[in-house]
This record gives structure tokens, C-alpha cells and sequence, in this order.
């Protein structure tokens, strides 16, 4: 193991500096306010720490080492021209407080980002500050508490959300102040409509929803289920993690929503970096429009051509009544940009992204559950597909109750098991209404060979001795880890002592 | 289109699955919803062609390195060693995603466990989460968790004093996030020597929290803060916003009864890039550790009893606990952190050291310059600053910074647009990049401007 608090060089090893412009700078600092004891921080070389992260990079997996079926986070491939791209110094040396004349070319990436969300997802208005996609839920839902109490309906005090949802759904609502109404879904995670007429009054904010849902399947009556929070006085709100399935074939205004957030980090390939950056852009109705985090991106026609070249002249604009800001700047511009580079690839060919995310979703379930009898014959029990529906969209669930029932293998051991194959294991037990339950989505951007051999693997996991699975994995850096022990006895920190 | 593998290939999947069209795998989409046509958007380009007009885009930016420059306000014009942008974008850690299996991410959890450790340690509170979006959303959430701690015992139910100079943008988040539980925001009055009015601290005694800045937004570094755990007490939550690297040179708040520390990470790390992806920092004693938001790594043992790490207490989080979460935060800055986390272990103790007094020595050389300018005069010049100062103009200071811009020199912030009644108040920030012949440049612009104001 390499512990970075071991290495002990001497005073001052590491990077080189140059010496402080002036000399006795310590006198700036008021004496009670002086630093006693300097931060017990590694003193390392470059060589040591250039291993030390080398041989932590080697011990971690991400999409460039294999496959990750990972559901509801769309893991898909990340261009490397993207990463370049962001290096540029007309980014990553950028300030977002400079004055707008020396931003332009920044100014119109917002701009032409901000026009294909709005085109892409049928709304009106886009701003690309929340940073996250629970934090483009909390800013959409934000809009819609303002907006009811200027029109006199502060006492919509109820956000309605399907037992499926997302957790940041009901977590981002209940941040606004909102009182959260959860309704049961039918099967096959349908929306149960008697349930939503049920539920809403004149107390209903809002109602959030993905779709397709987080089983992969479309809702087909979403049109209707907008209507009636619609005639009850209230917002729909769309959960954009699972835009990836639909772009270019329908989209969140078709359907009757007023609000919506975009992933950028899933459909639009930001890397997701162990756990973020992502990016998480919201775009409403017009009469929300006014509502929306500030700034947003605006262009005015000029007649010497503009900085870009393009005709105009861009500046930051603050909506009327803004809900003000969620993130002190202007988003995350980095991962804009990345984004935009992206979806300049595809440009008006992005349904060709969603198409083939749809068919590899399809595919790889036909091939799970439609084994070949030889191969059928040896496993105890098959898994059950979490929606009996013809098509899914960009992902699907299993539920592994019937192998946990027949051989003791549960969702969670099948999961490890295929840690050993060299896959990063599907999302586990989520959602919460399939039990056992694997949600696997392939994305676009892994070959049929690729996927093949996955149902192969994932199908000789089903038939292997029990005793093998439930004590997986067994090649990896790690075996299963004691997160009980994590829990009760927390070591949070490395001592430090010498 | 070089990004998908099966692009000509569709007939032989269809077939397999017995299907013709990839129409049919849309049919489930009801007719009345359906697109109108392709995409009105433009024609797709090639790698080559999207990074020529990357170039030419972000190229028509100036940016930070390319002149003298004195703009700051919160954000950092750092350099960051070359080694962090080579290893943290190493593929196994750009394109993974939050360690949910442990036992294939164990590089990532130990990364980010070294990182809760330096956090740790800089600020001098045991605990340290994995990151929040930015300095505002830490604070934000500094404020909720402080609440949901103290909120019982507080005298003064669901009220929060925050520092009066915590600039608008950064109150706009703080609002945003606190306004849904009932929580009650009141100024923290500052004197008239910019400090922070210990006097008046005294009203926020029975409150669930104290909010302030070290240094400040004006780069003031307050004596008075030490002093104010003592007069709150130990019932309300005093809550430290820190410039990182301050605290190479200025003690740890966790020393000075700090409950909760937070801050901006970006100066370890990453450039200022716009104002994103960036990283906040969010440190707390154990008594908020139940209450905090974001993820944190924890050390255990594998089935054989090697040592392993693992996310850890997740039943405060959303996936988990829904509605009654402590935060809604899911994706965080994990990458950003990571690169933070390989700066900071580059500086190594004595480096983060020099590199305080680097940024120390360039704001005294600064103060001292303006100082000597006939008509500016430096505001508060008696208190201490570190990185941030306030110069007083003798007009409009959006004037003075749109003057300086046409002559080559980014000059700083115009208070102005933070506070109306500051217009002809200048920020000036300095870092370890400002070089003398900058600070001659910046005298000379200025000194000019003001000549021109005067006649």
C-alpha cells in the first residue's frame, strides 16, 4: 500500500516556488492571528507523489478501463478532444467577474448551449448555472415557489413525487420547504393516474417526474398526467437524468411540463470524475422564464461584426424577477464548454445518440433474457425483467429475486460477481419498487462485441456455484468490503503521527 | 460519426431482436408527443473543425495571464502545478463515478480519504467531507447544518447572524438555500474599522449560528474572530469561511473554537476557468458529523482484514433517506478535489507556507503602491489584509476599471456593482503571480486615470 503520509522528506521538499516579492510578509499577519503549527501535510517529491496517484488511478475503475452498466448515471464514452479543449486559457484563465467585452467567445458557447437545450427539450428559456442535477432541481423548483407566490398561491405547500423517483427529487423539494406527497406507481412503474387525481388540490406546488422512468420505460399517458396537475393549479417539473433516451423523438414541452433540468455530465459526456463535476442547466416555460437563476446569456445584433465574428455582441443578463443565484458564479463553465464540444459532434444529429442508446439498451436485454436452451438449462432460476413492456428505452431493471429464492444469490452478490468479469457492477436496489433489482444501461457508445460478451458473462454468473458468488469478488484490489465496520468505528482521517 | 460503435450495424441488432426499424423501438411514444422533424440545429462537425472553432471562440477571451491583472474577488489566479492536470486526468479517474463498489475504486476513496485528511488538518477540525459545489453552497449548507445542530437549544429559534460584508452573490445562494427551513438570516454588524463589531456580536448569543469571513471579502483579516466563540457561546455554531491558503500563514479557526469550516478550494487545484467546476470545502467537529451534507470516505478492513475504504455514513443522504436528507447534494467536485488534493500534497507543509507569504507579500507590495498614489487613498489602511484590499477613488470606480482595460490592465473589481454605495471603492486583488512590474503597471494606469479625473 502506498501511504502518502510516509513520505518524509525533509523540511520543504516538494514544489518549487519562487521566493514572496518582499521580504518579513509573516509581519502582515496580526501576531494572535499567526499560525502555530503548520498543516501535517505529506512532504513528498514529485517522482514519489507522480507513483503515488499513478498507483491509486491503477486501483480505481472508470469507463476508459471497461464496461459500466451503471443505470441512471448514462456512463457513456467522454471525447478526449473535450478535455483539450477546457486546457485552453480562454477558460481555464478566465474569470467569470471580467468585464463582458473580454469574454465573448465564453458569452457565445452560453448562448448557443442555452438555444440548443431550449430547442432540444422544447422550452423557452435555459440558464446554465445550477451545477449539478439535483441542484437544477432545487433551482427549477425554486422558479415555481416564486412564481406561485406572485400570482397569490403561496399556500401550495405539497411537491408531488412517484415512489420511483430519484432521491434528489424529494430531497431538492423538501429543501424549498415543500411538503413531499408520495404516490404509489402501477406496475411496470407506470404512473398510477387515480393515485395523482387523488393527490392533487389546492395545495399541489408541483409534480417531478423522469421519463422514462427509472425502470427505462416510457409513461405513455404523461400527456394526461400533466393535465390533471395542470387543472389542479400545479407545475410539472422533468427529471432531464434520463434525456439520453428520447432526444430529437419527443421532448419535456411536447409532453406538458414547465420545468426541467438537463444532465450535462449523462447526455452531454462531461466526465463524471469519481463523483462530479457535473452540470446540471434547467430550462422553463416563458411564463417561468422571468424566475430563472441569474445570469443568463443574451446577444444584441451589432453592425461591425462582434469579437466573434458572428454579428453580435453577448452580455450577461438578470431575469426580472430571478430567484438570484445557486452557485456564486455562472455555473459550471468548464463543464459548459465540454458539453458544447460534445454536442458539436452531433449537432443536428444528436437523435442518432438517443437511437442507438435506445437499441443498445434493447439489445443487451434481449440477450440477457433470451439465452440460448443450452445455456438456459444451467441457470437455477432467470432473472425477471422489472417491466414486462415490449420495448425500454435507454436502460432496463432485473430483478434477481427469483435466483436469491431459488440458490440464495442475491441482486448484490451477482453485482460483486461481476466485478471479477471486469464490468463495474449495475446500479443496486434502485429503484426501490423492483426488489433484488440490477439497473443496467449500456449507453451508446459500447459495440454489440462489447455487450455480447457482457449477457454471456452476466448469464454464466446465474449457473456458477452459489458459494462463488456470495463470497465474490475475488480478483479485484479488494475483497468485500466491511462498510459496517466503516460505520460504526468512523476513521476519517489518517492520524498524521510519525 | 466516430462516437458510436454500431452506426451501420442497426439491422443486425434489429434482426436479432426481431424487429425491422429502429421506429419500432419508438412506438411506445404516444403520436401526439412526437418531434415534428429532425433537430432544427446546425450540421455536425469533426474533431478537427470543433477544436478550430474552440480556438477561435475561447480564444477571443482575454485571459488572466495575459496582461497584469488584479482581479480576485473570491476567486484565485493560482498556478497549478503541471503534474495535477497529467495524473488527475488519467482515465481510470476521469471517467469513473462515485464509488459505489468499493472493492473496484479503492484509488478514488483513498485519494479522497488523503484529502478529508489535508482538509483536516488545514482547518483544524476532525472532519472534512469529499467536497460541495463551491464556497457559497458550503457556506449555505454550513447554515442549514448548523440549524438542524443547534436549532433545539437555541433561544433564538431559527435565527442565523451573518457577516454584513458577505458580498450579494454569495447572500443571493445563501438565501436561496435557507429560505425553505424557516430560517431567519440577521446582519452581523461590522464597526467602522471594517472589523467585525464584537459588541454587537453579543445580540447573536442564543442564535444557532454565527456566519463570518477570515479573511474577509476585503481581504481583512479580523483579530476579533478569534474572540468570538467566547461571546456566542457554546450553544450557537460559530461557521469560518476561509481563503485556503490564508491559512498557511493564519492560525487553523478549528484552534479559535470554529464549529464549522468552509471555504473555496479552488486556489488547490484548478484556475479560475469562468467560475466552474471549482470545489468547496466543508470541514465540521464531530458533534455535526451526523448533520452534514456531501459524502465522506471512511477506513475499515475487507473479508481478509486489509485495509480498505468505503463511502460511509450514507444514511444521511438522499439515495437513502429521500425527503429527509441532510442534503440534496449527489453529484459533488469529487475530480476537482482530487486535483486539489494532489496540490496540496505537492506544497507539502513548508510549501503552503511560502505560498501564503507569496500571496501576503504581493498584497502589502500592492497596498503599500496604491498607497502613495496622490487622490487614492487605501481604505481601512490600518487593518491587515491578505490577498484583498480596498482602494477609495476619486470618481466612479466602473469608470477607473473601464480606463485601465483599454490600457492593458485588468484593475481589479468595482464595488459598485456589489454595493451601490461603493462605487468609487476598488477591489484589488493580488496572488503569488503578482510580480513588481505588474504593480508599476497597475500605479501607472491608475495614477494616470486619476490625473484625468482630477483636471
Amino acid at each position: 500500500m502506498s501511504d502518502i503520509f510516509s513520505f518524509n522528506g525533509a523540511e520543504g521538499t516538494g514544489w518549487s516556488q519562487p521566493p514572496p516579492i518582499s521580504e518579513d510578509a509573516i509581519s502582515t499577519v496580526p501576531i494572535s492571528l499567526r499560525r502555530a503549527d503548520l498543516p501535517r501535510w505529506p512532504r513528498a517529491s514529485e517522482p514519489e507523489l507522480v507513483r503515488h496517484y499513478t498507483w491509486l488511478s491503477q486501483r480505481n475503475f472508470g469507463i476508459d478501463t471497461g464496461f459500466y452498466p451503471l443505470g441512471s448515471c448514462t456512463m457513456k464514452h467522454n471525447p478526449r478532444v473535450n478535455e483539450r479543449i477546457v486546457q485552453l486559457p480562454g477558460i481555464d484563465r478566465v474569470h467569470p467577474l471580467q468585464p463582458e467585452h473580454q469574454i465573448q467567445g465564453l458569452l457565445s458557447i452560453f448562448f448557443e448551449m442555452q438555444e440548443m437545450l431550449e430547442v432540444c427539450s422544447g422550452m423557452d428559456q435555459v440558464t446554465l448555472q445550477p451545477v449539478a442535477g439535483a441542484q437544477g432541481e432545487f433551482a427549477a423548483i425554486r422558479c415555481i415557489q416564486e412564481y406561485h407566490k406572485d400570482n397569490g398561491q403561496s399556500h401550495r405547500n405539497k411537491v408531488i413525487v412517484p415512489d420511483s423517483a430519484h432521491g434528489t427529487n424529494p430531497a431538492s423539494a423538501a429543501m424549498c420547504g415543500y411538503e413531499i406527497i408520495e404516490i404509489p406507481s402501477s406496475p411496470n412503474g407506470f404512473l398510477d393516474l387515480d393515485a395523482l387525481r387523488e393527490a392533487v388540490g389546492d395545495d399541489t406546488a408541483a409534480m417531478m417526474i423522469t421519463n422514462p422512468s427509472t425502470l427505462g420505460v416510457f409513461e405513455p399517458e404523461i400527456s394526461e398526467a400533466a393535465d390533471i396537475v395542470h387543472s389542479a393549479g400545479g407545475q410539472m417539473y422533468y427529471d432531464g437524468a434520463n434525456f439520453n433516451a428520447i432526444l430529437g423523438k419527443t421532448n419535456p414541452g411536447l409532453m406538458g411540463f414547465d420545468a426541467v433540468h438537463y444532465n450535462l455530465h449523462k447526455t452531454f459526456s462531461q466526465p463524471h470524475g469519481g463523483g462530479g463535476p457535473g452540470s446540471g442547466p434547467i430550462g422553463v416555460r416563458g411564463h417561468l422564464a422571468d424566475y430563472v437563476p441569474s445570469p443568463v446569456a443574451d446577444r444584441g445584433e451589432v453592425e461591425d461584426g462582434g469579437a466573434t465574428g458572428d454579428g453580435y455582441r453577448y452580455f450577461w443578463r438578470t431575469p426580472d424577477k430571478t430567484i438570484g443565484k445557486v452557485q456564486q458564479w455562472h455555473g459550471n463553465a468548464g463543464a459548459v464548454v465540454r458539453a458544447w464540444a460534445f454536442y458539436r459532434r452531433y449537432g443536428r444529429e444528436l437523435e442518432l445518440m438517443s437511437e442507438h442508446a435506445v437499441l443498445n439498451a434493447n439489445y443487451l436485454r434481449h440477450r440477457i433474457l433470451n439465452p440460448e436452451s443450452d445455456v438456459r438449462e444451467k441457470i437455477p432460476a432467470m432473472p425477471v425483467d422489472g417491466a414486462t413492456v415490449d420495448f425500454v428505452k435507454h436502460e432496463f431493471t432485473l430483478s434477481m429475486s427469483p435466483l436469491k429464492e431459488a440458490v440464495g444469490v442475491s441482486g448484490k452478490d451477482v453485482a460483486k460477481r461481476l466485478l471479477d468479469y471486469g464490468y463495474m457492477s449495475p446500479t443496486l436496489y434502485f429503484p426501490m419498487i423492483v426488489p433484488e433489482c440490477l439497473m443496467i444501461e449500456p449507453t451508446e457508445t459500447e459495440s454489440i462485441e462489447v455487450m455480447d460478451k457482457f449477457a454471456e458473462d452476466f448469464l454464466a454468473i446465474l449457473s456458477e456455484d452459489p458459494s462463488v458468488v456470495t463470497t465474490a469478488p475475488h480478483t479485484t484490489d479488494v475483497r468485500r468490503v466491511d462498510e459496517v465496520q466503516a460505520a460504526r468505528n468512523l476513521v476519517l482521517r489518517h492520524p498524521c503521527e510519525k | 460519426m466516430d462516437q458510436l460503435p454500431n452506426l451501420g450495424r442497426e439491422q443486425e441488432m434489429l434482426s436479432a431482436m426481431g424487429l425491422s426499424g429502429i421506429e419500432d423501438l419508438f412506438s411506445d411514444i404516444p403520436e401526439k408527443i412526437r418531434t415534428d422533424g429532425p433537430l432544427p440545429l446546425r450540421p455536425p462537425q469533426s474533431e478537427e473543425e470543433i477544436w478550430a472553432d474552440a480556438q477561435r471562440l475561447l480564444g477571443a477571451n482575454i485571459d488572466l495571464d495575459s496582461r497584469p491583472s488584479f482581479l480576485s474577488a473570491g476567486l484565485a489566479r493560482n498556478f497549478v502545478p503541471t503534474m495535477v492536470g497529467m495524473l488527475a486526468t488519467r482515465g481510470e479517474f476521469l471517467t469513473s463515478y462515485t464509488p459505489y463498489q468499493p472493492e473496484v475504486s479503492q484509488g478514488m476513496l483513498q485519494a479522497m480519504w488523503e484529502f478529508q485528511t489535508m482538509i483536516s488538518e488545514l482547518v483544524g477540525l476532525p472532519v472534512s467531507n469529499v467536497s460541495m459545489y463551491d464556497s457559497s453552497t458550503a457556506a449555505a449548507e454550513a447554515i442549514t447544518c448548523a440549524v438542524r445542530v443547534k436549532g433545539r437549544k437555541a433561544t433564538q429559534k431559527g435565527v442565523v447572524y451573518v457577516s454584513e460584508f458577505v458580498p450579494p452573490h454569495k447572500m443571493s445562494v445563501i438565501r436561496n438555500y435557507t429560505q425553505g427551513g424557516g430560517i431567519e438570516l440577521r446582519p452581523l454588524k461590522h464597526g467602522t474599522d471594517g472589523r467585525i463589531d464584537l459588541e454587537a456580536a453579543q445580540e447573536a448569543t442564543g442564535s444557532c449560528a454565527v456566519y463570518v469571513e477570515q479573511p474577509n471579502a476585503f481581504g481583512v483579516m479580523d483579530e476579533g474572530i478569534t474572540r468570538l466563540k467566547e461571546i456566542i457561546g457554546e450553544h450557537t455554531a460559530l461557521v469560518v469561511c476561509v481563503d485556503a491558503v490564508s491559512l498557511g500563514i493564519m492560525e487553523a479557526p478549528g484552534k479559535y473554537g470554529a464549529d464549522i469550516v468552509v471555504g473555496e478550494g479552488q486556489p488547490f487545484g484548478i484556475g479560475p476557468t469562468a467560475g466552474g467546476p471549482i470545489y468547496g470545502l466543508f470541514a465540521c467537529g464531530k458533534d455535526y458529523l451526523r448533520q452534514m451534507p456531501g459524502r465522506i470516505v471512511g477506513q475499515t478492513v475487507d473479508e481478509d482484514g486489509l485495509d480498505a475504504f468505503t463511502l460511509t455514513l450514507s444514511t444521511r443522504e438522499q439515495h437513502i433517506r429521500r425527503h429527509r436528507a441532510t442534503s440534496n447534494i449527489c453529484s459533488n467536485e469529487t475530480l476537482i478535489a482530487l486535483m486539489g488534493a494532489m496540490h496540496m500534497a505537492m506544497l507539502g507543509p513548508e510549501g503552503l507556507e511560502r505560498l501564503a507569504l507569496r500571496v501576503a507579500a504581493a498584497t502589502e507590495s500592492t497596498k503599500s503602491a496604491m498607497a502613495s498614489i496622490p487622490g487614492v487613498e487605501v481604505v481601512e489602511s490600518n487593518n491587515s489584509n491578505f490577498r484583498e484590499f480596498v482602494v477609495e477613488l476619486p470618481g466612479d470606480a466602473r469608470l477607473a476599471v473601464d480606463y485601465m482595460d483599454r490600457n492593458g490592465v485588468l484593475g481589479g473589481f468595482p464595488l459598485g456593482d456589489w454595493w451601490e454605495s461603493m462605487s468609487d471603492r476598488l477591489l484589488i486583488g493580488c496572488d503569488e503571480r503578482t510580480s513588481n512590474s505588474d504593480i508599476e503597471a497597475l500605479s501607472t494606469v491608475l495614477s494616470a486615470w486619476v490625473e484625468g479625473v482630477s483636471k
